[in-house]
């Protein structure tokens, strides 16, 4: 685990959120009662970083999204983005957000809807064809590029509202569920594209439940559970603990009492030992350990622990 | 660029738009052909199919459909004030509507050289005072559509108006006995709702009766109408902005 708020990023950071809470009341939602789906959230992201946001449904996820989007008021804390409050507009003048559920005018063309969204964002005639070109080439939307948009497929409308996101060379940019309805090849362009951005600085935010797709992004996650940041201040970082298998001849019963503590055993069988590990430094002395008290060892396995795994354990810790 | 596409949205935003002015021109067209008008009877006509119900129709959804199908959470991303967006588009409607009545102008004034029977005096000025009830209508309308979802702000506010009307005739019948509580009620029904009955009777001179008049109209009178159904627009649209500005969105889709 690594602290959360990292003071040599202090510098670079373009999203910083202060005790941030969210609560939707009761009134004119149509709920019986309040509902806290943030609770004192503190947590900076830097520039050129890719963050997963990832948690079960209903942690608050689109609520931290919609946020920093500046859709909705904090009830609570503070929240700058490219260090103005979010919703300002010289915040959002560094934004791109794309939501989950694309919705363009249907009569409108794709380039019609390029050129909508570039004047909306101020730009001049020739920056918008520009761009409209540089997203026709990196999203492959040649195809469909002069269609109406009451045509397109959902793969279609992801790739155009990235298109949109991307169209005023953001610092920060959101996206909510960006792989949602893409082909793989679809995919794999946008995770160039979001590769490069990060490259060029960009501070990327991912809402996604499609874990082994976030992890060819990053490594930095934040698990929200309940309205909470789990383990309050701290990020995930995959590729360090995991699980170490090691073989044996016999006795595995015998020796596992003898030299490994109980925590860190996972499994254990005659044969065959499961053992937690925290970073992959500890396997040398492990291994040592077990051989100088009489194991004997036919093979080592270490297999590191994924996001995906991170995510059942954290979750399965919770319930 | 800006207010450019905003104003061009209102009219390509739906395919329905296109169809609603020309089957209101041909109902103006057609109301002339069969019934031959004079001009009052026409101008009455127009002031309420033109100027209310057209309004009504334009504006239906302007804000709720973008709020329903989520759109409006990327349009508010956007670095400009959310005021820009409500008043390019009540622009669009308004400028729309001056178009459309200079339209109808040009459909009865062809029919008149045709037919050579009807009337068309007094048309301009009803044609003028329409539009301003366009305006007041639709920035009511626009407004409402910030915070009801869908088209409905179209059909809310029909549904209040002639229900208001139904309600403030009986009270007006009932109060007949007690002047100074109907005069009252007038007066605050004539400043603070849409200025049917004050544009009505501006277009139909009646105010030319009780003040300094240009031909068969009251100038002073007639300014103070068209200065107070603006001043009307504006505060319905200065409702809706805040509305706008102040409101949450969801990226959730109804």
């Amino acid at each position: 685990m690594r602290k959360m708020i990292d003071n040599d990023n202090k510098q670079t950071a373009v999203i910083e959120c202060k005790q941030l809470t969210k609560v939707y009341k009761g009134l004119l939602t149509g709920r019986s009662k309040a509902v806290c789906a943030l609770k004192n959230i503190s947590l900076s992201v830097s520039k050129g970083q890719i963050i997963g946001l990832i948690g079960p449904n209903g942690a608050g996820k689109s609520t931290f999204l919609n946020l920093m989007a500046g859709l909705i008021f904090p009830t609570e804390g503070c929240l700058t983005v490219c260090g103005s409050p979010a919703r300002s507009v010289e915040a959002r003048c560094g934004l791109g957000y794309m939501p989950e559920h694309p919705s363009f005018l249907g009569r409108y063309s794709a380039r019609a809807v390029l050129r909508y969204h570039g004047a909306l964002l101020g730009l001049s005639r020739k920056t918008i064809s520009l761009q409209a070109d540089k997203s026709i080439e990196q999203l492959q939307m040649e195809e469909f590029i002069d269609r109406p948009c009451s045509d397109f497929s959902q793969g279609m409308k992801q790739r155009l509202a990235l298109a949109i996101a991307l169209m005023n060379d953001p610092q920060v940019l959101l996206l909510d569920e960006p792989s949602n309805g893409l082909d793989p090849v679809g995919i794999i362009r946008l995770r160039d594209v979001l590769k490069k951005l990060r490259d060029s600085g960009t501070a990327i935010v991912i809402s996604s439940h499609r874990l082994g797709e976030l992890e060819k992004l990053t490594s930095d996650y934040i698990f929200l559970y309940r309205g909470e940041v789990v383990s309050l201040g701290d990020r995930i970082v995959t590729g360090q603990a995991g699980r170490l298998r090691v073989e044996l001849v016999s006795n595995g019963n015998d020796i596992a009492e003898k030299l490994l503590s109980p925590s860190k055993i996972l499994g254990v069988s005659d044969t065959e030992l499961e053992i937690a590990v925290n970073d992959p430094e500890e396997v040398p002395d492990i291994v040592s350990n077990l051989a100088k008290g009489g194991a004997r060892i036919t093979g080592v396995l270490l297999q590191r622990e994924n996001i995906e795994d991170i995510f059942l354990r954290l979750y399965n810790e919770r319930n | 660029m800006r207010a450019y596409e905003l104003i061009k949205e209102t009219f390509c935003r739906k395919i329905y738009i296109l169809i609603i002015h020309l089957s209101w021109l041909s109902l103006y067209g057609g109301f002339w052909w069969l019934f031959l008008p004079m001009g009052n009877e026409f101008g009455q006509f127009i002031f309420i199919w033109g100027g209310f119900f057209l309004a009504l129709a334009l504006s239906a959804g302007i804000f709720g459909d973008d709020i329903s199908s989520g759109r409006i959470c990327v349009l508010v991303t956007k670095p400009f004030w959310p005021g820009e967006l409500y008043i390019y588009r009540l622009l669009g409607l308004s400028l729309q509507a001056a178009v459309h009545f200079i339209l109808a102008w040009c459909v009865i004034f062809i029919l008149h050289t045709f037919i050579r029977q009807g009337s068309m005096n007094g048309l301009v000025l009803w044609l003028f005072a329409s539009w301003l009830l366009f305006n007041t209508c639709a920035a009511l309308s626009t407004s409402l559509s910030v915070v009801v979802g869908r088209a409905y702000n179209a059909l809310l506010l029909l549904i209040v108006i002639i229900t208001g009307f139904v309600v403030v005739g009986t009270m007006m019948a009932y109060l007949k006995q007690h002047s100074e509580t109907e005069a009252l009620l007038v007066s605050y029904f004539r400043f603070v709702c849409p200025p049917f009955e004050m544009l009505y009777k501006f277009a139909g001179g009646e105010y030319g009766k009780y003040s300094l008049t240009v031909g068969r109209f009251s100038l002073a009178k007639s300014v103070a109408c068209v200065v107070h159904s603006l001043i009307l627009t504006v505060v319905y649209s200065i409702v809706g902005i805040v509305l706008l500005s102040r409101r949450q969105f969801s990226s959730r889709r109804d």
